[in-house]
């Protein structure tokens, strides 16, 4: 029942997971981001966060940066869901499935680096959370403007040759991820990696970098 | 070297800009006015289509009003899915009405006000099952959001 | 019809390129959280020009995010901002002694008749007249279970939907329950954060 009209992008689709409306799949391409995604979820779950040690420039003194077991767990369980959204995003089928996905991936973003006490990296987490609300404006304006102008959803459908996709939608989509994702915005994302806790931190990145990917997938094959 | 404000060429002065965090909400918005700027010359090529899925019905005279689509309770009725083969029993929940959001239907004109917030109509219908799994991420939006306001807030305890 | 849409879309974009500039020239952090708040709007009008159920659905899902957004973000402000006041009580009425038990109790139980999302909204009102009346110092901890006692059952209902689709009755009931225990707790949210002794 279920064919991927263009497989020159893509791939083959491997499987099919029906929702409903919402039709979700894995082709080769989306298959190997969602590998990579949950690979790096795993290691989330498994490693302990990085200690960092600050050095008294021309002495010996030292201190170390302390994380509290409860921002520990808390850092986890953001880093954990950031790494759900983003294998949701990736085998979503549904446009407006996937902008909600990617806003999810925003706001975990937002709570992996609002555990800091650091003033300067609230001040980044704060600036960056603006940029991610904003975002949905574009995010759910292009999914709105598909469905007024195509009468569907659903990727099945608007990935075949007979439905043309506006091209504002497509731009929509792509200035939506990116500030979600906050893929080009890296002033911000260096303010935010002076954070201790690596493996969390890195979520931020691997979670904006699989949706840029996916992103593009998208707005190819429409 | 003290550093200078407002001296130096114009790509530093330009970068200085990008790279101040209070700026990054600000280059968002122009991009965006950008864009839609730009879409707003291609208006003409947005053309609204006219077969859409679950289309809105209006029969002002009805007591269930804006969400009135027919059926009695524990039987289905017609609804326009994108994929009806995936929901067996797609039209059952529309139709169906709780005692309260009856008696209140059989007793006053306005019941179609409130009904989204009663279970069973067609809103329900899209929301727990056509679409259940925008509803999914959606409540784990907030559930997420939830659990950082609320550990920022009690971590100090 | 075509004509309505493109002027509603025209409509949509010109509030869009005067939000977004108000956005620009915001320097003021607090006013600009206001100002994003105002700016979601304009996606949910996006999504209303589609005007069929199925736009009325997706709404849902975008207020929500706006809102769960909005809260994040203004609780990121607050601990930036070291803005932690401890107001004291404002206002000491006898009636406020006596009263709040029986009437919370009738407002949480007409809630739970309602049921679903106006439902949650009135025993909302009903939790919040309690805690604004008694204190609310050892409450957050239950409400954030609460709050995820309603995320597993809006997952069991959606898995009832969908593997069990015989059964949809009982998945509607228990979706329905969940927001109203969702609506509810958040609702009870309102005004108690950041006020109060010892929370």
């Amino acid at each position: 029942m279920f064919e991927l009209p263009v497989t020159t992008i893509e791939g083959p689709e491997l499987f099919v997971l029906e929702f409903g409306d919402i039709v979700n799949y894995f082709t080769v391409y989306t298959a190997v981001l969602f590998t990579f995604a949950l690979l790096f979820t795993i290691l989330v779950i498994i490693s302990r966060p990085e200690r960092q040690v600050d050095f008294a420039f021309g002495g010996d003194a030292f201190y170390t940066k302390d994380i509290t077991p409860g921002q520990f767990r808390f850092q986890r369980f953001m880093a954990l869901a950031c790494g759900m959204a983003t294998l949701g995003a990736m085998m979503s089928g549904d446009v407006f499935n996937f902008t909600l996905f990617t806003s999810m991936v925003g706001i975990t973003n937002i709570g992996i680096v609002a555990a800091y006490r650091n003033r300067h990296v609230l001040n980044a987490a704060f600036q960056y959370g603006i940029v991610a609300m904003i975002a949905t404006v574009p995010l759910f304006g292009s999914a709105a403007i598909i469905l007024a102008t195509t009468g569907t959803l659903s990727m099945w459908a608007l990935f075949g040759p007979a439905i043309a996709v506006p091209l504002v939608a497509k731009i929509f989509l792509v200035l939506g991820v990116m500030g979600e994702g906050m893929a080009p915005f890296y002033v911000a994302k260096a303010e935010i990696t002076r954070a201790p806790g690596a493996p969390y931190v890195l979520m931020i990145h691997v979670s904006s970098l699989l949706l840029f990917l996916r992103v593009v997938e998208i707005v190819i094959s429409m | 070297m003290k550093r200078r404000e407002g001296r130096g060429t114009w790509i530093s002065r330009i970068s200085r800009t990008i790279s101040e965090l209070e700026n990054l909400a600000g280059l968002y918005a122009v991009l965006f006015i950008a864009v839609t700027v730009l879409g707003a010359f291609t208006l003409t090529s947005l053309i609204y289509h006219d077969d859409q899925l679950y289309p809105k019905t209006i029969d002002a005279a009805d007591p269930l009003n804006p969400y009135q689509r027919g059926g009695t309770p524990f039987n289905t009725t017609d609804v326009q899915a994108q994929y009806p083969d995936n929901s067996p029993y797609l039209g059952y929940v529309t139709a169906y009405l709780t005692p309260v959001t009856r008696f209140i239907a059989d007793h006053t004109p306005y019941m179609g006000t409130t009904i989204v917030a009663h279970p069973g109509g067609i809103i329900d219908e899209i929301l727990y099952n056509t679409r259940g799994l925008d509803t999914v991420a959606e409540t784990s939006i907030l559930f997420v959001a939830f659990a950082i306001a609320a550990h920022l807030f009690r971590r100090d305890e | 019809m075509e004509g309505i849409y493109a002027f509603g879309l025209l409509a949509v974009f010109a509030s869009i390129v005067i939000g977004f500039w108000a956005l620009v020239r915001e320097n003021d952090d607090l006013h600009r959280i206001l100002l994003t708040d105002l700016a979601e709007i304009l996606a949910l009008a996006l999504i209303a020009l589609v005007a069929t159920d199925l736009a009325e659905a997706l709404i849902l899902p975008g207020l929500v995010v706006g809102i769960s957004e909005l809260m994040a973000i203004s609780e990121v402000f607050l601990v930036r901002e070291g803005l932690v006041r401890q107001p004291e009580r404002m206002l000491q009425i006898e009636v406020m002694d006596s009263a709040p038990g029986l009437l919370a109790l009738a407002l949480v139980g007409y809630g739970i008749l309602l049921s679903g999302f106006s439902g949650g909204a009135v025993a909302g009102i009903g939790v919040i007249f309690y805690f604004v009346c008694k204190g609310h110092d050892e409450r957050f901890a239950l409400l954030e279970t609460l709050s995820g006692y309603a995320w597993a059952m809006w997952i069991v209902a959606f898995f009832i939907f969908m593997l069990l689709p015989q059964y949809w009755f009982f998945g509607v009931l228990i979706a329905g329950a969940a927001i109203l225990l969702k609506v509810a707790g958040k609702m009870s949210l309102v005004g108690t954060m950041r006020g109060g002794a010892n929370v």
